[in-house]
């Protein structure tokens, strides 16, 4: 049934659906051939290059089908909690409890790219005065007012403090119009300074005892509010569940990752591996498919691996990448170009960390907050990407910018800065908004060139 | 022969001069010039032209020490750049968004009593609560911000003046240069009679409470210093009820509001405080340079004055 890795369209993967169900293709609920989402309005679909697999094509389904499961949950009822600015603290807290549903409605950043903006988010965040000197996440605010692409949660929760700028006032101005937010404060990790107790957190970052007791009382408030919402404690046993469940998401990401990245030949692209990060951070709002989704994709690319085969050539140039992209074939571009994806920093490193299990729950919670890599400096960040280019064996590194962001156009300069010094690779700064159809020639050149410089250092 | 008194250089309105004086060292809160050419922030576009301005003076001038804070994520991270551009002792302030808690209130007491031992560090004394009071008690009505330039000079009340129109200037910090805002205003026919910006009243702590300030003189200057209002707080509706009450003391009948670009903060400001002032509200943006917005600038105020009149 299963056919050589290859990189198909939406064209092709109809018919090569046609041929799995022939076949004997098995699949969740969810499943169906991937243009059904074109209907929906699902455009940009057409112009992305997917992966042959099933397990590809349950991700991909998985991923677009999330609406019908809130709505499902809510009539279930199930009360849903919508975490902001949360990169995998809060839903793993919410995901203790079973009557609640954890989801992200940032993640409607992507809703512009994915629909070709025909849905007027941007023209309605515009109208409310956040326009595009913001980052693409301000869709999210047009999501809030239209309803139509995620039902409004029961609760909703968002990290400020060392948060950027943009997200923080586009949840203030949401807040503003009405819906109510339990703000709760990630302060800006730094280092103990002489005479104060010190913690090394999970990615190994240290900081002072005082910040992890602040992070854990400000997570004890939205504890009570989950509680509150959820109608039952959220004791030390059901947060202990919740977190083995987190980690086993994150257990299954760390091998496709290493596999992914450090495989002879690509056994999974970049765009399907991007959209499998992800699911790190909120579970596309169902916990225990998303293991399953992700088991069906490991056991796609350790077979992979096994056999040999997989995607690209074998010179590739080994590319890792800093910060997610707004256009999703910003991906298909770079593989087009001559690159890999072989290491990763997607703004969540933190999050695909295992949970600490020796420590009390909300101890090991607050740790993992604080070792998100944008809480800190940026150079920690940078310390952060110089470790796992090592890891992954990284020959070349794009920081990718996203348009208005307020963090992007000043931590790129020291992330270049010291992996040059430390890692002495090419960097390359990109900016990819969410449709880039009218920059690919250029962004194509710029990615054209740095493979070639690698490639030159080779010889 | 007397040590000369060595200056701490700030921006932000949640460090506390008092607190750096009582150390033994002269505040120094900046308002930068823009900042043209070579800058030790490289890039210029998508970062906040104030923050790039500050570090850029700041790294310039012979300090004992520079204070930063996190009040906004730009400067956050402009603090990266200029500990790799600058060798003057450098310190990061973590300033809370939240402030209804009392874990926030006492995260910023804290940072306040670090800033105190970074303060001893570059040689300055821990003051006794005093030698503090004492400092506080100097301060009076007024800001205690020695040598920053004087933006606009004392405000008159509406009555004062009938024949101008009055309107109140709001937004985030201003550099040197954006005095020009004022200028304009006066030259069109109008009056400021409310400085709600962060280097005008609004970024000025409440008078500080005498038997507070004798009892716990640290914890009553944090308490005033944190209590300033400012569009990045989470929630801001603190920013909302301060200029209610401003707004209606000084009876302005229009609102001109600046903000730099890629300031988010307040940039996004600019349209709920147009549904939520009841006042004609004109919104200016500026890269901070002055001389290039100014006649944009007197046409946009002159209509906007014209109208209100």
């Amino acid at each position: 049934m299963t056919a050589e890795p290859e990189q198909i369209s939406m064209e092709q993967w109809d018919r090569e659906y046609a041929r799995l169900r022939t076949a004997g293709l098995t699949e969740p609920v969810y499943g169906g051939p991937l243009s059904r989402h074109v209907a929906d309005g699902d455009t940009r679909l057409l112009k992305l290059r997917f992966d042959n697999s099933p397990a590809a094509l349950r991700l991909w389904n998985f991923l677009l089908t999330e609406e019908d499961r809130l709505r499902a949950a809510r009539e279930s009822g199930k009360k849903l909690v919508g975490a902001m600015k949360d990169l995998g603290t809060v839903p793993v807290m919410a995901y203790s409890l079973d009557t609640l549903v954890a989801f992200y409605p940032d993640g409607a950043w992507w809703i512009p790219c994915v629909m070709e903006l025909n849905t007027g988010l941007l023209q309605i965040a515009d109208s409310l005065g956040i326009d595009e000197s913001f980052c693409p996440v301000r869709a999210m605010l047009g999501a809030f007012v239209t309803e139509a692409h995620f039902p409004l949660p029961d609760l909703l929760t968002c990290s400020v403090g060392a948060t950027c700028d943009d997200f923080s006032a586009i949840a203030q101005r949401l807040n503003g119009l009405g819906h109510p937010i339990l703000w709760w404060e990630i302060p800006h990790r730094r280092q103990a300074e002489p005479g104060e107790q010190a913690v090394t957190l999970p990615g190994g970052f240290e900081t002072p005892r005082s910040q992890v007791e602040f992070v854990k009382s400000e997570l004890l408030r939205v504890g009570v509010a989950l509680e509150e919402l959820a109608g039952r404690p959220l004791d030390d046993g059901a947060l202990a569940a919740g977190i083995a469940k987190a980690n086993r998401v994150r257990k299954l990401l760390d091998r496709l990752r290493h596999l992914a990245f450090t495989a002879p030949l690509c056994p999974m692209p970049a765009l399907e591996m991007l959209i499998a990060e992800m699911l790190a951070i909120h579970f596309c709002s169902d916990q225990d498919e998303t293991i399953l989704v992700l088991a069906d994709l490991l056991a796609e690319v350790e077979r992979r691996v096994e056999a040999g085969v997989g995607h690209l050539s074998t010179d590739a140039a080994r590319i890792f990448w800093v910060n997610p992209v707004a256009d999703l074939q910003a991906m298909n571009l770079l593989e087009d170009c001559g690159g890999r994806i072989c290491g990763t920093e997607y703004l969540f490193a933190h999050a695909l960390d295992p949970i600490p299990t020796t420590l009390s729950p909300m101890e090991a919670l607050a740790q993992m907050a604080l070792a998100d890599p944008m809480v800190g400096s940026s150079f920690d960040r940078a310390a952060r990407v110089v470790g796992d280019i090592r890891r992954f064996g990284a020959e070349a590194v794009i920081v990718s910018r996203i348009p208005g962001a307020s963090h992007c156009a000043l931590e790129g300069e020291i992330i270049g800065r010291i992996v040059r010094e430390e890692c002495g690779l090419p960097v390359l700064e990109i900016e990819v908004p969410s449709i880039t159809d009218a920059a690919t020639a250029t962004l194509c050149t710029r990615l054209e060139a740095l493979v070639e410089t690698v490639k030159d250092r080779k010889e | 022969m007397t040590e000369p008194i060595r200056t701490i250089m700030y921006t932000c309105p949640y460090v506390p001069a008092e607190w750096i004086a009582a150390h033994g060292f002269e505040p120094r809160r900046m308002i930068p010039m823009p900042t043209d050419g070579v800058s030790i922030a490289p890039r210029v576009e998508g970062v906040c032209p104030y923050a790039r301005a500050f570090i850029n003076d700041a790294a310039g001038e012979d300090a004992a020490g520079i204070i930063v804070t996190t009040l906004c994520d730009q400067m956050r991270r402009a603090y990266d750049l200029l500990v790799c551009g600058s060798n003057t002792p450098a310190f990061l302030l973590n300033v809370p968004k939240t402030w209804q808690t009392v874990a926030a209130q006492r995260m910023y007491l804290d940072e306040l009593k670090r800033l105190g031992r970074f303060l001893v560090r570059l040689g300055g004394q821990t003051p006794s609560n005093e030698a503090l009071a004492q400092v506080m008690k100097k301060r009076g009505h007024s800001a205690f911000v020695p040598d920053a330039p004087v933006l606009v000079g004392p405000i008159e009340r509406k009555a004062e003046c009938p024949l101008f129109v009055p309107v109140a200037v709001v937004g985030g910090p201003l550099m040197q240069r954006d005095r020009v805002l004022f200028d304009l205003i006066e030259e069109s026919g109008g009056r400021v009679v409310l400085d709600a910006t962060e280097t005008g009243l609004r970024g000025q702590p409440r008078a500080f409470d005498r038997r507070r300030m004798a009892e716990d003189p640290l914890m009553e200057l944090a308490e005033a210093y944190f209590g300033i209002p400012d569009a990045s707080r989470r929630p801001n509706s603190d920013l909302y009820a301060w200029l209610k009450e401003e707004l209606a003391k000084t009876g302005p009948r229009g609102i001109v509001f600046h903000h730099y670009v890629w300031c988010d903060a307040w940039r996004a400001e600019l349209a709920r405080l147009k549904e939520w002032a009841g006042l004609p509200v004109l919104g200016v943006d500026s890269s901070g340079n002055g001389e290039t917005n100014v006649a944009r600038l007197r046409t946009r105020i002159h209509a906007f004055l014209e109208m209100l009149e």
